[in-house]
Order: C-alpha cells, then sequence, then structure tokens
C-alpha cells in the first residue's frame, strides 16, 4: 500500500466512523452506545467474510417484492438504485443518476446516468436498461406475469433521450417518485434478468444487478453466499468510501431459532444477526454486543380495523377500543425503549408526521361508556351482548411482526376488561390467505408498512393498494390520492397531516408502538448501515482484528 | 434341488406380493394427500401472491391460477398421478424450482443425519437395556431402566437447544454456524437420537425380562454359563426381533424428530423442506414428501420382515 493510498485510506476511515457514529446516533439509545465502541478502532482492512444470520429465508426475488427483509438484506447488497435516500436527512441524492430534473406538476422525470456502470453480466447500466426497468415496475408484464410495484404511481411511459440520459412520463403528478426510485423494490437489474417470466425473476440465481456484491452460492432456503465485485466503482457520491466493497465475502445463513441466532453471535460464530427479540436485547448488550434498532419510518405496527365487519361498522365501537387500548402498557410489559410508544398512525420519523397523542389518549371509561351508548351491554359472563350477538373479534396473529401473538394477547386482556373478547388466531398461511380479505371473518388486522415517504400511508390505506382496513371510504382513497398526486413538499405534508387526523378520527386503528428493525453486531465489525428503512448496507462494513 | 426350487419360488411369490402391497400403499398415501391438501382452506398461490406488497387484485390472482393449473381438480389429479408414475414431481409453487431439484439437495442431509441418529439410538439402547438387565442391584437397575421413559419425555426442540446453549455456546467444543460437516452433525445427531433410543431400550429391556424368566435360561445356567454369557448369547437373541419390528417403527419418529431437529439447527433437509412446503401448502413438494416417506417406510419394513428369518430359523423353517 503506497503512503498516498494509506492517508487517504485514514481519512476515509475517520470521516465513515463519523457517518457510523451520526447514524447510530439517530438509531435510539443502544445503537448512540454502539457508535462509541467504534470510534476507538483503526482503519478499514479489506478481506474477510461476514457471517450475517436471518431469521428466514428469502422468498421471491423479483425486485418490486423486495420490501420483505430477508429479501431486501439480499438485493440491497447485489443491486444499486438510481438515487440514494440519506437516510439521516432523509433527502434523495445522486447515486446511478448523477443529476435530475422534474418538471413543475411532477409528470415527467429526466435523469443523467453516471457513466461506466455495468450489471454483472456485463452489459451497461444506461438509459436502455433503466427504461427497462421502470416500464416493468410502472406498468408490469402480463406476458410474463410481472405485477406493478406498489412505489411507483400513475406511469405511463419511459423515453431514452440519449444514451446516458432517460425520461419518465406519467399520466398524473406523481411527487413520490423521485423518492420511488431510491427505495429497495427500485434495484435495477440487467435486461436479461427482466426478460425472465415471474417465476425466474423470483429466483436469485436471475437476478443480475449492478450492486458491489453479486452471488456465489446458494443452497435454497439454508444459505446465501455473496462475493465483492472487484470491479465496482459507483457507490454513491456521498459515501465516503469509494470503490469495491472492504469484504470479500458474505455469508447470509439462515437461522430461525431466536436464541440460536443470539447464542451463535454472542458465542462468535456469527458476526451479525438481524431480529434480536426484545427480551434478548439484554444478553446481546451484556455479551458487550452491539444492539442497531433502526426506525422503519412509516406505518406503525397497530391494529386496523375494518368498517366492513357487522361489528366494527359503528364508530362508536372502534372508538371504544382505540380509547380502551393502552398502548404504553404493551410496550413497557412486552418491549423496549427501542420500540417507542405510537403517538400517531405514522412514525415520528416519518415525512408529515403530526402528534396526535391527545386523540389517542388511553381512556378506559370513555370506552365503556361509548360501548354502553352502542348498546352493547355485559352479559354473565363479563363479554357485552346486543341483540344476542357476543361483542367477541377475531384477529390472526401476523407473523412478521415482533411478539405478535404476545401483544395480542396483552391488547385481548385490555379489552375483556371493557367487555370485548379477542379471538386470536394462530397464522396458519392458508387460512389466512382466504380469511384475511374478509372483513366479517377477519375484523382486524395486526400489520405495519415501513417506507420513507409520505406515499406509505397511501399503500396501507387505499383500497387498491395494501388495504389494510378493506376500505370503502371514498373519502379516505381521494385524500390519498390527492397526497400522492400533490407536488408541492409542504402542501404534501400537510394532506398527510390530515389523512392521520383522519383515520385516526374514524378509528381506523389503534397505533401500538414505531416498529423498529433490530440488529446485533460484534463489536469488531465496523461501518454497519442501513437503508432509510433499517435494511443493512454491508458495502463500508469491514471487520477489525477480533 | 426341487426343494431349492420351491424355496425360491416362495420367496419370489412373498416379495411380489410385497411389491404389489407396496405400490398400493404408495397410491394410497398419494391420494390420501392430495385430497388432504386439496380440502385446505387457500393455495399455495394464494398465499404467494396475496403479498401485500404485490397489490394484486383477486381478479389477477385468479389469472396466476389460471396459468398454473388449468381444469378440474380430477384432471389435474390424474396428471399429476401420471407425473409421479414418470418420475416428474413437477415445479415447487413456493420457489419455483423443479421439486427433483429439491429433494436431491434435502435427501442426503436428512438421510446422513437420520442414519447416524439410528446408529447411535442403537447403542444408546443396547447399553442401557444390558446394563441395567446385567446389574444385580436393584436400585442402579431400576434408575437404569426408567431412563428410556425419562428420555422418550424429552421434547427434540428443548433437548436441541439444550445441547446448543451447552456445548456450542457455553463449553464451545461444537460450532453451530459454519463448522466441517461432521461438527454440523455431532449436535443433531444427539437430539435425534436420544427419543428415537427411548422406545428401542424400553421393548428390549422388557424382552430380556420375558426371555429370562424361560425355563432353558436355568438349564443353560445350571451347566455352568456365566450370567454374561447368558445374556450375550442366549437371552439377547431371542429379545432382539420385537426390538427389531420397533425398530422399524422408530422410522416414523425419525422423520418426525427430523423436522424439529433441522429447524433448531438451521439444516436444510427434507424435514425442514416439510416444514416450509406446509407453510406455503407447497403442493408438489408436499406429495413428494408424502410419497418418498411412505416409500421409505414400506422399504424399512420390508428389510425388517426379511430380516427376521435371517436371524431366527424358526421362521426359517416355518416359511
Amino acid at each position: 500500500m503506497s503512503p498516498s493510498r494509506l492517508r487517504s485510506t485514514a481519512v476515509v476511515s475517520t470521516a465513515m466512523l463519523a457517518v457510523v457514529g451520526l447514524l447510530g446516533a439517530c438509531g435510539g439509545g443502544d445503537a448512540a452506545g454502539a457508535a462509541g465502541v467504534a470510534r476507538s478502532d483503526g482503519r478499514p482492512v479489506y478481506g474477510g467474510t461476514l457471517t450475517y444470520l436471518e431469521h428466514q429465508p428469502p422468498t421471491c426475488l423479483y425486485l418490486p417484492a423486495a420490501g420483505f427483509y430477508p429479501n431486501g438484506g439480499i438485493l440491497n447488497q447485489i443491486t444499486d438504485k438510481l438515487t440514494w435516500q440519506n437516510p439521516e436527512t432523509l433527502e434523495i441524492e445522486p447515486w446511478i443518476a448523477t443529476k435530475w430534473e422534474i418538471n413543475k406538476d411532477a409528470t415527467a422525470y429526466t435523469f443523467h446516468l453516471r457513466d461506466g456502470v455495468t450489471f454483472s453480466d456485463g452489459t451497461p447500466v444506461d438509459a436502455d436498461a433503466v427504461a427497462a426497468n421502470f416500464d416493468v415496475y410502472g406498468l408490469g408484464d402480463d406476458k410474463l406475469k410481472l405485477p406493478v410495484a406498489e412505489f411507483v404511481n400513475n406511469y405511463e411511459r419511459s423515453e431514452v433521450v440519449d444514451r446516458l440520459t432517460v425520461r419518465f412520463h406519467f399520466s398524473k403528478p406523481s411527487p413520490g417518485f423521485l423518492q420511488g426510485t431510491s427505495v429497495i423494490g427500485a434495484g435495477l437489474v440487467s435486461k436479461k434478468t427482466l426478460s425472465l417470466p415471474y417465476e425466474q425473476q423470483c429466483q436469485l440465481k436471475n437476478v443480475i444487478g449492478s450492486g458491489p456484491f453479486t452471488l456465489k452460492n446458494q443452497v435454497v432456503d439454508k444459505e446465501v453466499d455473496l462475493v465483492a465485485r472487484k470491479d465496482y466503482d459507483w457507490a454513491p457520491p456521498s459515501s465516503k468510501h469509494q470503490g469495491r466493497a472492504y469484504l470479500d465475502e458474505i455469508k447470509i445463513i439462515v437461522t430461525p431459532e431466536d436464541n440460536v441466532r443470539v447464542g451463535a453471535l454472542t458465542s462468535g460464530q456469527a458476526d451479525m444477526v438481524r431480529y434480536v427479540q426484545a427480551y434478548d436485547e439484554k444478553t446481546v448488550r451484556d455479551a458487550g454486543f452491539r444492539v442497531y434498532a433502526e426506525p422503519t419510518r412509516g406505518v406503525n405496527n397497530g391494529l386496523y380495523l375494518r368498517p366492513g365487519n357487522s361489528i366494527l361498522k359503528d364508530l362508536d365501537v372502534r372508538k371504544a377500543l382505540q380509547a380502551g387500548t393502552n398502548a404504553k402498557e404493551v410496550v413497557d410489559t412486552l418491549f423496549t425503549p427501542n420500540y417507542p410508544v405510537a403517538t400517531s398512525v405514522l412514525s415520528h420519523l416519518a415525512k408529515g408526521y403530526v402528534d396526535l397523542s391527545k386523540e389517542l389518549a388511553y381512556d378506559p371509561a370513555e370506552a365503556g361508556s361509548l360501548l354502553d351508548r352502542a348498546g352493547w351491554v355485559r352479559g354473565a359472563d363479563g363479554v357485552r351482548e346486543k341483540d344476542g350477538r357476543k361483542l367477541r373479534l377475531g384477529v390472526f396473529v401476523a407473523g412478521p411482526q415482533p411478539l405478535s401473538k404476545q401483544t395480542l394477547e396483552l391488547v385481548g386482556q385490555q379489552w375483556a376488561k371493557l367487555g370485548v373478547q379477542l379471538e386470536i388466531r394462530p397464522a396458519d398461511s392458508g387460512t389466512q390467505a382466504v380469511d384475511i380479505k374478509d372483513a366479517e371473518k377477519t375484523p382486524l388486522q395486526h400489520s405495519m408498512v415501513g417506507r420513507a415517504d409520505q406515499d406509505v400511508i397511501k399503500s396501507q390505506f387505499h383500497s387498491e393498494n395494501r388495504d389494510a382496513i378493506l376500505s370503502h371510504d371514498e373519502k379516505l382513497d381521494r385524500l390519498l390520492e390527492e397526497e400522492s398526486a400533490q407536488p408541492d413538499e409542504a402542501k404534501r405534508n400537510a394532506k398527510v397531516g390530515e389523512i392521520q387526523r383522519y383515520v385516526v378520527d374514524q378509528g381506523y386503528v389503534i397505533p401500538l408502538f414505531e416498529e423498529p428493525q433490530v440488529y446485533g453486531a460484534a463489536p469488531y465489525v465496523q461501518g454497519i448501515a442501513f437503508e432509510a428503512v433499517a435494511r443493512p448496507w454491508f458495502y463500508s462494513v469491514w471487520k477489525s482484528r477480533r | 434341488m426341487v426343494l431349492l426350487r420351491v424355496e425360491v419360488a416362495a420367496v419370489t411369490r412373498y416379495l411380489l406380493s410385497r411389491v404389489g402391497q407396496a405400490a398400493l400403499v404408495l397410491w394410497a398415501a398419494f391420494t390420501a394427500g392430495y385430497l388432504l391438501l386439496q380440502l385446505l382452506p387457500g393455495d399455495a398461490i394464494l398465499i404467494k401472491f396475496q403479498n401485500p406488497e404485490l397489490g394484486l387484485s383477486p381478479g389477477q390472482i385468479a389469472e396466476i391460477r389460471s396459468y398454473y393449473a388449468p381444469g378440474s381438480p380430477f384432471l389435474d389429479y390424474l396428471r399429476t398421478l401420471t407425473g409421479f408414475l414418470h418420475g416428474s414431481f413437477g415445479y415447487s409453487i413456493d420457489t419455483g424450482t423443479p421439486v427433483v431439484e429439491r429433494l436431491g439437495e434435502a435427501l442426503p442431509e436428512t438421510a446422513r443425519l437420520a442414519s447416524a441418529a439410528f446408529l447411535l439410538a442403537l447403542v444408546i439402547a443396547v447399553v442401557i437395556a444390558f446394563a441395567g438387565s446385567h446389574s444385580r442391584t436393584s436400585w442402579i437397575r431400576g434408575a437404569l431402566l426408567s431412563v428410556p421413559s425419562l428420555l422418550v419425555a424429552v421434547p427434540a426442540f428443548w433437548l436441541g437447544i439444550l445441547l446448543i446453549q451447552v456445548f456450542s455456546f457455553r463449553l464451545r467444543l461444537m460450532p453451530v454456524i459454519g463448522g466441517s460437516e461432521l461438527q454440523q452433525l455431532v449436535l443433531p445427531v444427539l437430539t435425534l437420537a436420544v427419543p428415537v433410543s427411548a422406545p428401542i431400550a424400553q421393548v428390549l429391556a422388557s424382552s430380556i425380562d420375558e426371555v429370562s424368566t424361560q425355563p432353558f435360561v436355568p438349564v443353560v445356567a445350571a451347566k455352568g454359563a456365566s450370567r454374561w454369557w447368558i445374556l450375550w448369547r442366549h437371552v439377547a437373541r431371542n429379545a432382539v426381533l420385537p426390538t427389531m419390528t420397533v425398530a422399524g417403527l422408530t422410522f416414523g419418529e425419525l422423520v418426525a424428530g427430523s423436522v424439529v431437529t433441522e429447524t433448531v439447527f438451521g439444516r436444510n433437509g427434507i424435514g425442514r423442506l416439510t416444514e416450509q412446503a406446509v407453510n406455503a401448502q407447497d403442493t408438489p413438494v408436499l406429495l413428494a414428501v408424502v410419497v418418498l416417506a411412505a416409500g421409505a417406510f414400506v422399504l424399512v419394513n420390508l428389510v425388517v420382515d426379511l430380516l427376521f428369518p435371517v436371524l431366527d430359523p424358526r421362521l426359517r423353517a416355518a416359511s
């Protein structure tokens, strides 16, 4: 290593550690402590293998379906995006696009691409390839069975202006599109990948990206080995680290058992793990390891009430359940300070957030009188009844949500005091797939969505998106559409505020807490970074002497 | 010479009837599996495509379904059955890979685990039963012979976690992540062997007890044979037959235990494959697993039956 290289590496490492420190500081109490440890370590070293334990195997790796964390954890390493959302400021910064222009009403976006970027199959990342990517994400492909991506709204067509300039046209204003180009699902893949039918695009071996790592080996449902691309030289310009990744390899190993993951980490068999349960955080910290609790900045973990249900169609009942649920008790009993109590339907780090903690205050007396007013009277067994029907509501345990069963059990106890029976059903995927779209069988849903853009609230509530409440509320749909087509940032935030107020007032939601993604890592793992919605980015990670 | 030919013909007839039975069992397992999977609410396509991120409407999902499985359930049944007869198990709906490929990856892993666990279980069972039966001290005997009841009550899930905690995380003797294939095998084999050894030990011990009360035992003792000689040469040989039957039946235990063991240890075998396929209602994979397990069961029982006359001259004469 030449002296000048040495010096520049030292500068890079200092700067990078500062970035890590900042990241840590916004990641909550534990990570702030972790950043303190990171400071004392030396300059980055190249080489080594990171052993990363995943909770679940990846499913379909078709890019727009990459939101599932086990998928995102892989795709974030092998694909690049047009733009980079700075996880601290949430500003959109250049990446594969060096600059862009947006017309006044946000119906035409022009991106100027970086030259010399290639996919790992050798083909160039040029205007033609980028246009092909967004044509699929924006329009889908019936012949290849490719569905449209939820992060692209009102897409009309692409236009290749020249080799490195591409323009996208929209039928209506699409202000969320710029951020949409930075999300995990907008990873760019080679035209070879795009030409394959859905089934084939689901398979990791067919996903050819331009990212800092490529697939080396996969044992389906067990292990994914990624290897650094030696010629990678197009990291986001704001990244202090440029050139190839520090690590040589990443071994992503599926380890479903919670305590095996944590034990393997603390006994030195793994370097980093995803999904540290709230009750394991202390074990990890006490062993001298770091806990990274990354916020997901979107729609909060909560119960989503379906007004189409014959009991929940009554606003008073919905408001009663909202007032009679003690979110603070849920957090205090089951979780840690890394899971802040919800103060709105959105995370306090989400764009356009408004504080509705007053409206969401726990008030069991009010809940009781609302139920009395709605005509539900206590029966002999303590459960309220009306016209011979019990006040009984069913909910599925939500597999992806942390401690969903325990959360629902605790809420069930709180509701029992009100005279409401919560029937908690195990998440058998078949029954759930059938019943979840039926408000009568599944009157409420336990869920959340992460995305650092105003559109996240549309994703959760619009009747043509995730439709968590099986909405027939035309006003809500209209508000959401206005939000997603509002080019002015301040007006858009105001609209998001109005929507939050509306869904809380209508009792469509009982927000519980702001769900983080919690990772544990060994103290010698440096440079850990996350994208805006808490998926790990291993590009700048390196291992100091153990 | 004539006699030998008659014997060969008898054995052939016996084998043919067993093969016929096996085919019937396999067909029944396939059909029952197919019907039960049809009765489950939802299906693999719905589970896979109702992912809220994909935001597909019910109409679009129906379209995808027609692309996967055109025609009536009965036609589909016939088509799948024909496929199986030709050795083609179709494609996993969940992952899109050929089922044969998935089985090919998973089968060797489970075969290694299950065969090693079975051998270890035999060793544990024989040691417990012999040591218990041989012991003259009644409390040691009582204690040893109650071990199987204890072992059968140990949940594999709990045992696996306990072994990992102690040997991997505290003593750091065996890595569960990384490490050689042998290192990766030790703890899961132990986890799986313990519950499997219990019924074998129980039956072996009680057969030894039963045989020991038979009149030929005092005769042999009167001729001056040592206790150990009697146990080993005379009692055990007679006690081994019921034990073999039970050992054959523990095959089911091995398959069921591998689901838990492979999940706890993150091994990529048939058990884990089954668990995931059940979750996703991945019918082609599940059907293949059901038929595979039934086939293995039939084979194991056939081997046990064929071994009987080899081990016991009385049965040879009878047949």
